[in-house]
C-alpha cells in the first residue's frame, strides 16, 4: 500500500451524503458509504438510483447538499488536488475530443496533469492502451470508434497512471460478453495489484463474480451494504420439500404445524423460509407424517435474491 | 456595471481568493472551501470596485477647490481681458443641447464641422499663444484640422480627403502685417469654437445690460479655476446665463457654458478643457502641407475693412447695405436682406460627380437611375444634401421658414431676408413684420 | 502487472509550470483545431479580397467609396491593414472571438471532457485561466493574421510609402509601421472585454452554440446601443465603444489617456465578467 494508507482508513467513506437538485429531486438520501481499501465494491442499482451522482460527488465534481466525503482519507472536494492524482475514474461513460486521436486525447488528459511526469508520458501511454486492447486503433479519431472502443479507451485514461483508487460507472456498459469478460479480468488484476475498485452497475451479473463488497441502491438510498457473504445471509434460507404432487399440501400443512411462516407451493417442491427451525427436525417431521420424501433441499440466500428483492424485479428505473 | 449593494466579504476571504486567482499558490483546499455565497460576492466587489473607479474620479473632479484667494467679479473680467496670451494645449470637449433636429452626420461622412450642431464633440487644440493655433475635431477614425499659421490657414477633413488652403488677399497682405499684433486673423469656414473664443464673446456684452458676479471655484481639467457668471438684465433673450471658468493661474478661459432660458440645468452649450497644458507645443503642429494626393483647393480672404472689425452683434457694427441691426445688448437682431437661399443651397450641392465621369453619358444616367441619388450626387455612401438639411433644420412659419434653437433663432422670409439673435422667435417674426 | 510497484507521485509540478503545461495544452487544442483554422483563414482572406475588389475597380468611378481608409489603400497598401480592421471589426473579429470564447467551457461540457479535465485534477480556476488566455490568444491571431495579410496584399497590389495620418500630416513609413502595431496591439486589447463575457456565458449553459450565439449578440447590441443618440450617456461604458478608438494611433499625436480610456472599460468588463465566470464555474456542478 502506499504511505499514509493503512488498512484501517476505508478508501472511501461518506457520512450523510446528500444530494438535493435545484429541482427539488433528492438523487442522493443521506447514504454512508464505506469502501474498504483493497476491497471490490460492487455499487448496484436500477438506472436513476443515484449511483452517477454519487460517485461525482466523490470526485468533488459535484457538490453535496449535506454530508460529508472522505477519498483515502483526504476530505474531498478540499483534498482533490492531493487525492486525486490517486484515484481513476470511469464517469457516466468516456468522454473525449472527438476530433483528437485516442492517443492525442491521452496526451491531452495527462499534459493537464500537474503531478505527472512529461518524460513518461510515452511510455504510461502506450502501457495504457495496450492493456484495454487499442494499440492498433490508437491512431484512430475518437469519432470513429465504436461504443465499445469508447468505454475502453475511457479506461485506458482510467490507468494512465498507476491508481489506489477507481472508480469505474457502468464499465462494461456497450461492451459485448467477451468485453464484459475482459473488464472483470482488469478489475480482478487491479485488486489483485492492490488497488481499492468501485464498479457500479445496474446488471448485478456483470459484476457478482468480482466483488468482494456490495452496495445496493435504490431511489437514491443505500438499502445494503457489506461483504457478498454479509448481504447474502440478509437473505432468507429456504427449505424446500420434493414429495409426490397429491402430498403437496400434505407437507405444506406439516410444514406450517413446525412453525414456518410463509409456507408455498412452488412448482413441484413446497418451499418455506426455514427460519430459526433446524433442517434435521423438518426431515423428520415429514418423514415421521407419512410422507413420500422425494428430496429435502437447504438453499442458501443468494446476492441476486437480495438485490431483487430489494430493488424489484424487471427494466423499471427508479426514476 | 451599476454599484451593487453593500457587500461584507471578511479579508481572509480575499486574500484567499486573490492567492487562488492569480497564484495558484494555494492549495485548491483554500477556493473549494469557500461557499458558495462568498464566491457570488466576487463579482458584486468587481463591480462595486469598478463603480467606485469609474465614478468618484469624476465626483471628485466637480468638487470646488476653496484654497484660492478671494476675487471679484471685476477684477476677473478684467484680467480675462489683460491676460497675457499663452501657449495653450489640450483636450476640448464641446457639448451643444440646442434643441435642434438631429442631424448627426460624422458617424457616415467623418468629422467635420456640423458636428457641432448638437451632441458632443472632442477636439485636441494647440495654440502657441501667438499666431499660430492648430484644433482638430475627432471622429471615429476620422478628423477635421483646422490649421493656422500667420497670415495662412489650412483645413483639411480626413474623411473626403480635402485641404483648403486660405490665404490674406495679397493686396491686403502688407496691412496685415501692420495689424498683426492685433489679432487680426484670416476668417475660416468651419471654424471650431475655443473655450476662450466662447468666452470672449460673451465677455464682449459683460459690462453692459448684465449681472457679473462671482461663483465658488472649481476644478476643470485638473486645474484650480474660478468662476463668473454673467446673467443678462432682459428678459427678452434666449440666455438665462452663462459660466465661464478661468484658470487662477493663467487667466486662460477653461470652461464656459451657455444656460438658455428654456432649461436652466444643463447648459445648452459647454465647451470646457477637459484635460490642458501650458507647455509650448512642437511648432511642428502649426507647419501644415496637404498630404500627396489631396484635393486642394486655395481661398483668398479679403482683409476686412477697419470699421468691421468688432464681433458681430455689438453696436458698433456700422449699417451696410442690405444689413441692419436692431436691439441692443442681448436683444440684438441681426437682419441680412435680398438673400437668395434656394441659390446658396444649390451652389454648395453641386459639382459633386462632373459630368461624363463614367466616361458616357448613358452610363452615368444609369447609374443614377440604379442608386436612387439626386441628380449630382454619387451613389455609395450618402452625401450631405444641403436642402434636406435646411429643411430638416427648419419649420415653415407664416412668410418664411423659422430655425428655432435653445439660444438661436433665425428667420428666413419668403422675400429673402434673414433675421437672427438670441431672442425668442416670436421678436423675429415680429421685427419681419 | 501491478499498479502499486511504483508509489505515486504525488507532489504536483510548480503553479506556474503546471499552469504554462495545460496552457500549452490548451493553445494546442484552439489552434489545432480544423474549425478554428477555417475561421482564422476565413478572417484572413478579408483583406485580400477587399484589396483585390480595390484593385480592379481603382480606375472606375466607385473607386474611392465605402468605409473610412478605403478610399486610402490604393495610394498607401497600409492603409489595407485599416481598412480590413474596420471591415471586421463590427461582426467577424466579434464571431471569432464569441465562438473560441463561447466553446470554452460549454464545448467540454457538451462532449463531457469537462468532468474527466476536472479529475485529473484541474483546478478550475487554474482551467478558467488557461481557457481564457488561449480564447484571447486566438482573437489575437485573428487580428495579426488580418494585419499581416493585410499588408502583405497591400504591398503587393499597392506598394507602401509614406503614412498620411488622419490630421493630414504625413510620417515616414517605418513611424507608421510602429503605429500599425500599436492599432494592432490596441484592437487585441479591445476584444478582452468580449472574451470575458464569451466565458461566463460559456459557464452558463453545456451548449456551445447558444454561447456563442448570446455572446455575438452581446456585441451587436452593445453596437446598437452605441449609435442610439439617446443613450450617450451610456455610451462611455459600452462594450464596443472605444473599438474604433483605434484611430488614436493615426492621429498628430497619440494621446495615451483617450487610449487608456479604452482600456480601462475593458478592464472593467472583464473584472466584472471574468469575476461572474469565475464565480460559476467555481461553485457550478458539473453534471454533463
Amino acid at each position: 500500500m502506499t504511505a499514509g494508507g493503512p488498512a484501517a482508513e476505508p478508501a472511501v467513506r461518506t457520512r450523510g451524503l446528500t444530494k438535493r437538485f435545484r429541482s427539488g429531486q433528492v438523487a442522493v438520501d443521506h447514504i454512508d458509504l464505506v469502501v474498504p481499501r483493497g476491497a471490490v465494491y460492487g455499487f448496484l442499482g436500477p438506472n436513476g438510483s443515484g449511483k452517477t451522482t454519487t460517485i461525482r460527488m466523490l470526485l468533488g465534481l459535484v457538490s453535496p447538499t449535506a454530508g460529508s466525503v472522505e477519498l483515502l482519507g483526504s476530505s474531498m472536494p478540499g483534498g482533490g488536488p492531493v487525492v486525486l492524482p490517486r484515484v481513476g475514474a470511469l464517469v457516466e461513460g468516456p468522454a473525449f475530443h472527438p476530433y483528437l486521436s485516442a492517443r492525442a486525447n491521452l496526451e491531452r488528459l495527462d499534459a493537464v496533469d500537474a503531478t505527472a511526469s512529461p518524460q513518461s508520458r510515452p511510455g504510461r501511454i502506450d502501457a495504457a492502451l495496450e492493456r484495454v486492447g487499442l494499440t492498433a486503433a490508437a491512431a484512430k479519431k475518437y469519432r470513429q470508434y465504436s461504443l465499445g472502443m469508447k468505454q475502453r479507451l475511457g479506461l485506458a485514461a482510467a490507468l494512465l497512471r498507476p491508481r489506489d483508487l477507481l472508480l469505474l460507472d457502468e464499465p462494461t456498459n456497450g461492451l459485448d460478453p467477451q468485453g464484459t469478460r475482459e473488464v472483470r479480468a482488469l478489475v480482478r488484476e487491479l485488486a489483485d495489484g492492490g488497488a481499492t475498485v468501485l464498479v457500479s452497475s445496474h446488471l448485478l451479473s456483470e459484476i457478482e463474480q468480482v466483488c468482494s463488497h456490495v452496495g445496493i441502491m435504490s431511489r437514491g438510498e443505500l438499502l445494503a451494504q457489506g461483504t457478498r457473504a454479509e448481504i447474502a445471509e440478509t437473505g432468507t434460507t429456504e427449505v424446500r420439500v420434493m414429495t409426490r404432487p397429491d402430498q403437496r399440501a400434505h407437507v405444506a400443512r406439516v410444514l406450517t404445524g413446525l412453525g414456518l411462516e410463509d409456507v408455498r407451493v412452488d412448482g413441484e417442491v413446497v418451499a418455506a423460509p426455514l427460519g430459526g427451525t433446524a433442517v434435521e427436525k423438518v426431515a423428520q417431521a415429514v418423514v415421521g407424517d407419512g410422507v413420500d420424501l422425494l428430496g429435502l433441499e437447504v438453499r442458501r440466500p443468494t446476492l441476486e435474491d437480495v438485490f431483487v428483492r430489494l430493488t424489484g424485479e424487471g427494466f423499471d428505473v427508479d426514476r | 456595471m451599476a454599484p451593487t449593494g453593500t457587500v461584507r466579504v471578511p479579508s481572509d476571504v480575499v486574500l484567499s481568493l486573490v492567492s487562488g486567482t492569480l497564484g495558484h499558490s494555494g492549495p485548491m483546499d483554500t477556493t473549494r472551501s469557500l461557499s458558495p455565497r462568498v464566491r457570488w460576492a466576487v463579482p458584486a466587489v468587481a463591480a462595486g470596485a469598478v463603480a467606485a473607479a469609474f465614478l468618484v474620479p469624476a465626483a471628485v473632479g466637480a468638487v470646488a477647490s476653496d484654497d484660492l484667494p478671494a476675487v471679484t467679479a471685476d477684477e476677473l473680467v478684467d484680467r480675462v481681458a489683460n491676460a497675457e496670451k499663452v501657449p495653450v494645449s489640450g483636450t476640448v470637449v464641446y457639448t451643444a443641447r440646442l434643441g435642434l433636429p438631429d442631424v448627426t452626420v460624422s458617424e457616415l461622412q467623418g468629422a467635420g464641422p456640423l458636428d457641432l450642431l448638437g451632441g458632443s464633440t472632442t477636439m485636441r487644440v494647440w495654440s502657441d499663444g501667438e499666431d499660430a493655433s492648430r484644433a482638430a475635431l475627432l471622429g471615429d477614425v476620422s478628423e477635421y484640422s483646422v490649421v493656422r499659421s500667420g497670415p495662412e490657414a489650412w483645413t483639411y477633413s480626413s474623411a473626403d480627403d480635402e485641404a483648403v488652403h486660405y490665404v490674406v488677399d495679397p493686396a491686403d497682405l502688407e496691412r496685415y502685417e501692420a495689424l498683426a499684433d492685433e489679432a487680426a486673423e484670416p476668417s475660416v469656414e468651419g471654424d471650431v469654437p475655443t473655450p476662450s473664443e466662447a468666452a470672449d464673446l460673451a465677455l464682449a456684452q459683460a459690462r453692459i445690460y448684465t449681472d457679473i458676479t462671482t461663483t465658488d471655484p472649481v476644478e476643470v481639467a485638473g486645474r484650480s479655476a474660478y468662476q463668473v457668471e454673467l446673467r443678462p438684465q432682459t428678459d427678452g433673450t434666449l440666455v438665462d446665463r452663462i459660466r465661464v471658468a478661468v484658470d487662477a493661474e493663467t487667466s486662460v478661459v477653461l470652461r464656459t457654458q451657455v444656460w438658455s432660458v428654456q432649461d436652466t440645468e444643463d447648459p445648452a452649450l459647454e465647451v470646457g478643457f477637459t484635460d490642458v497644458s501650458f507647455d509650448a507645443p512642437d511648432p511642428s503642429v502649426f507647419d501644415f502641407s496637404p498630404p500627396a494626393g489631396a484635393e486642394v483647393r486655395e481661398v483668398e480672404v479679403p482683409l476686412p475693412e477697419p470699421g468691421t472689425m468688432e464681433k458681430p452683434g455689438s453696436e458698433a457694427l456700422g449699417e451696410d447695405a442690405g444689413f441692419a441691426v436692431s436691439g441692443t445688448g442681448w436683444e440684438t437682431v441681426v437682419e441680412v436682406s435680398d438673400v437668395d437661399v434656394e441659390e446658396i443651397l444649390g451652389a454648395t450641392a453641386e459639382g459633386r460627380l462632373p459630368e461624363g465621369s463614367t466616361g458616357s453619358s448613358g452610363a452615368d444616367d444609369l447609374l443614377e437611375e440604379f442608386t436612387d441619388a439626386e441628380e449630382g450626387e454619387l451613389p455609395g455612401i450618402p452625401e450631405l444634401d444641403t436642402q434636406a438639411l435646411y429643411d430638416q433644420l427648419t419649420t415653415p412659419v407664416d412668410g418664411g421658414r423659422l430655425l428655432t434653437s435653445a439660444l438661436l433663432s433665425v428667420l428666413v422670409t419668403d422675400d429673402g431676408r434673414v433675421l437672427a439673435g438670441a431672442v425668442p422667435p416670436a421678436t423675429l417674426e415680429e421685427l419681419a413684420g | 502487472m501491478s499498479i502499486v510497484d511504483t508509489p505515486v507521485p504525488v507532489a504536483p509540478a510548480a503553479p506556474a509550470r503546471a499552469t504554462a503545461r495545460l496552457l500549452r495544452s490548451e493553445l494546442r487544442l484552439v489552434f489545432g483545431r480544423v474549425r478554428n483554422l477555417v475561421l482564422l483563414a476565413g478572417l484572413a482572406a478579408v483583406p485580400l479580397l477587399i484589396g483585390t475588389v480595390l484593385f480592379v475597380t481603382q480606375s472606375t468611378p466607385v473607386a474611392g467609396q465605402g468605409p473610412p481608409f478605403l478610399d486610402r489603400v490604393t495610394g498607401n497598401g497600409v492603409f489595407l491593414v485599416f481598412a480590413a480592421l474596420v471591415s471586421c471589426l463590427p461582426f467577424l473579429l466579434p464571431l471569432c472571438v464569441a465562438i473560441v470564447s463561447g466553446d470554452a467551457i460549454a464545448g467540454e461540457a457538451s462532449t463531457g471532457t469537462l468532468r474527466y479535465l476536472l479529475v485529473v485534477p484541474v483546478p478550475r480556476t487554474r482551467l478558467l485561466l488557461a481557457k481564457a488566455v488561449a480564447a484571447l490568444a486566438f482573437a489575437g491571431a485573428a487580428v495579426v493574421a488580418i494585419a499581416v495579410v493585410g499588408l502583405a496584399a497591400g504591398a503587393a497590389y499597392f506598394g507602401v510609402g509614406d503614412v498620411v495620418l488622419l490630421s493630414g500630416d504625413t510620417i515616414p513609413l517605418a513611424a507608421g509601421m510602429l503605429r500599425t502595431l500599436g492599432v494592432v496591439g490596441y484592437v487585441i486589447a479591445s476584444l478582452t472585454g468580449l472574451v470575458a463575457v464569451g466565458l461566463f456565458l460559456s459557464t452558463l449553459t453545456e451548449v456551445p452554440v447558444a454561447a456563442m450565439a448570446s455572446t455575438v449578440v452581446v456585441a451587436i447590441v452593445s453596437g446598437v446601443l452605441d449609435a442610439l443618440p439617446q443613450l450617450s450617456a451610456i455610451h462611455p461604458g459600452l462594450l464596443t465603444h472605444h473599438w474604433l478608438d483605434f484611430g488614436e494611433f493615426l492621429r498628430l499625436e497619440v494621446d495615451a489617456s483617450t487610449l487608456l480610456a479604452g482600456l480601462a472599460v475593458q478592464g472593467a468588463w472583464v473584472a466584472i465578467f471574468g469575476a461572474l465566470a469565475w464565480s460559476r464555474f467555481t461553485t457550478a456542478d458539473v453534471s454533463s
